[in-house]
């Protein structure tokens, strides 16, 4: 690193490093919002099903939790190859951008859920009874009293998968996902092109600050006092 | 009425069985207020959760004016929790809401009305309670009795025949405790409204409850019109209670009889005789004087009451004979 020549910065082809970045905002925004679709759900439904909950289901929770535990414990990028088929038969290819947020979704669907779940936990149960008192029914107690009294909880849940998510968009480039990670490997590691794991690293930093930073301030603001 | 038929309710603690409630049964009469008092882990919390089934019992009734509600199914129940209140200890209100917004979310869950319909009902509660120009606040700006004024509020908001307070003022200050405990009497004096509390406070059975039902072990053990328990507390819970907050006797009598050599009197005013001067009336009558050992001058509600100990020193008339003379004058006396 110390005999890096700077110069080497000039040459960059900043166009692949401009549609690298589009790729990794791309997937990141496409496979979030349906991480929050599905993992919003999965959350409540983990919730409201535990044992000695809303709607205790113990059995259901039993293989929910155990599903959401697996998918947690398989590393993102046997999660990418495991899934090819089933993405092939989803979304028409295995591979490129469209073929990685497959099994981005599916890698961060369980972890947002679970974070999801742990947030609702935090509501105070007095609130949920004040609400049963009330004669509130399961839809008014998750839409009117859990989702809206979590809600920085939840904001900072998604911060945190976003953040997740854009470590795990480093690794489509296994199945072609391209993005910056995928660069990073490519050309600054296999190449020993040194500059572009530079701006690479430095852009990836960028983002996640940025996410994070934006997250903060959305909690923040949301916030009850 | 309300009546409670033999409830009783059991929970499975480390492989034992613990009777939470054990074969309660409660009468509470429209427009009285009923207190529930015990020591914590005697079952209260268990009993009003009863009254509205947030709580199942195992066995017995429940029956809100005429109506059996354990028979209820979930939706039925859910409709007529609608019109029973409840205000929690620890306030419960929605943090994410202002106050008007939390006012208005039984009214939002009861539906049928229009958003101005709401809004109008919510400045009518929000002015009942004292806290119109906190209207915009949120929960956390507001004090432990502010909070408590808008949990009463909301609980008001669907008209309801019944209110149930789980030790609404156990988490405030004196002084809080006297201003809510008064709205809720004016609550029922404007309202008419049925009013349940649990409270492990004595003070708040004196000041605001009608009748009482004394709970140990998730047994009633005592239940009554305040004024005789007070008076005259037969169970030893209940003795033992009224002493705590210093309003029984039943320990000091024990003292005084083994130091005091006379015969000893107990006094008991209640009403318009503790106004009047009737010891000093019947000791010019009849030759009494005595030697005041303890007294208290207090209020169970509205009705002034007074207790007064005392050794008898000389009398012109048999000791025994004293209790009619003192009856002629609405004062029971008892020789002790």
């Amino acid at each position: 690193m110390l005999d890096f020549d700077w110069n080497l910065l000039l040459e960059i082809d900043w166009v692949e490093i401009g549609e690298a970045t589009l790729d990794t905002l791309t997937m990141l925004g496409v496979s979030m919002l349906f991480t929050v679709l599905a993992g919003l759900p999965l959350g409540v439904l983990l919730f409201i099903s535990a044992p000695g909950q809303l709607r205790a289901r113990p059995r259901l929770y039993a293989v929910l939790s155990f599903l959401v535990n697996v998918l947690r414990s398989l590393p993102f990028v046997i999660l990418l190859i495991v899934l090819m088929p089933f993405t092939l038969l989803l979304v028409g290819t295995s591979i490129g951008v469209a073929g990685a947020i497959v099994p981005l979704v599916v890698g961060a669907v369980p972890f947002f859920a679970r974070l999801v779940e742990n947030v609702l936990r935090e509501v105070d149960r007095g609130v949920i009874e004040a609400s049963q008192s009330m004669g509130a029914r399961l839809p008014h107690i998750v839409f009117k009293v859990l989702l809206p009294e979590s809600l920085p909880g939840l904001v900072g849940a998604a911060t945190v998968t976003a953040v997740a998510l854009v470590g795990y968009t480093a690794m489509s480039g296994v199945i072609g996902g391209g993005g910056l990670g995928d660069l990073a490997i490519r050309y600054g590691y296999q190449r020993f092109q040194t500059e572009i794991m530079i701006v690479t690293v430095v852009l990836l930093l960028a983002l996640v600050q940025g996410l994070q930073s934006a997250g903060d301030s959305l909690v923040r603001r949301c916030r009850f006092d | 009425m309300i009546e409670v038929q033999s409830i009783s309710k059991h929970y499975q603690h480390g492989g034992k069985t613990i009777a939470a409630l054990d074969n309660v049964s409660l009468q509470i009469a429209s427009g009285e207020i009923y207190g529930i008092i015990g020591r914590s882990g005697a079952g209260k919390s268990t009993l009003i959760r009863c009254l509205n089934l947030l709580e199942r019992p195992d066995s017995g009734h429940v029956s809100l004016h005429g109506d059996d509600i354990t028979r209820l199914d979930e939706r039925a129940l859910q409709q007529r929790r609608q019109r029973i209140g409840m205000v929690f200890q620890h306030f419960n209100l929605l943090r994410s809401r202002t106050v008007a917004a939390n006012v208005r979310f039984p009214l939002e869950l009861a539906g049928g009305q229009s958003p101005a319909q709401m809004d109008a009902r919510v400045d009518e509660l929000l002015a009942l309670v004292g806290l119109k120009d906190h209207k915009h606040k949120r929960p956390s700006q507001l004090s432990g009795g502010q909070k408590q004024r808008v949990g009463i509020a909301r609980a008001l908001a669907n008209h309801p025949d019944l209110l149930l307070c789980d030790e609404a003022t156990s988490a405030l200050d004196p002084e809080t405790t006297d201003a809510i405990l008064a709205l809720l009497a004016d609550i029922n004096r404007q309202l008419g409204l049925t009013i349940v509390l649990i409270t492990h406070d004595m003070r708040v059975i004196r000041q605001l409850c009608d009748s009482v039902a004394v709970l140990d072990h998730g047994r009633v053990v005592e239940q009554g019109e305040v004024l005789d328990v007070f008076l005259a507390p037969q169970h030893a819970v209940t003795q033992s209670l009224l002493a705590e907050t210093g309003m029984g006797q039943g320990a000091l009598q024990g003292i005084w009889r083994q130091r005091v050599a006379t015969p000893v009197i107990k006094l008991t005013f209640v009403g318009e005789p503790t106004l009047q001067p009737v010891l000093d009336k019947v000791g010019r009558e009849v030759g009494l004087r005595v030697n005041l050992l303890s007294g208290t001058l207090s209020e169970i509600k509205d009705t002034p009451f007074g207790q007064l100990l005392a050794g008898v020193v000389a009398s012109d008339v048999d000791v025994s004979a004293l209790p009619a003379i003192f009856a002629r004058e609405g004062v029971r006396c008892e020789v002790l």
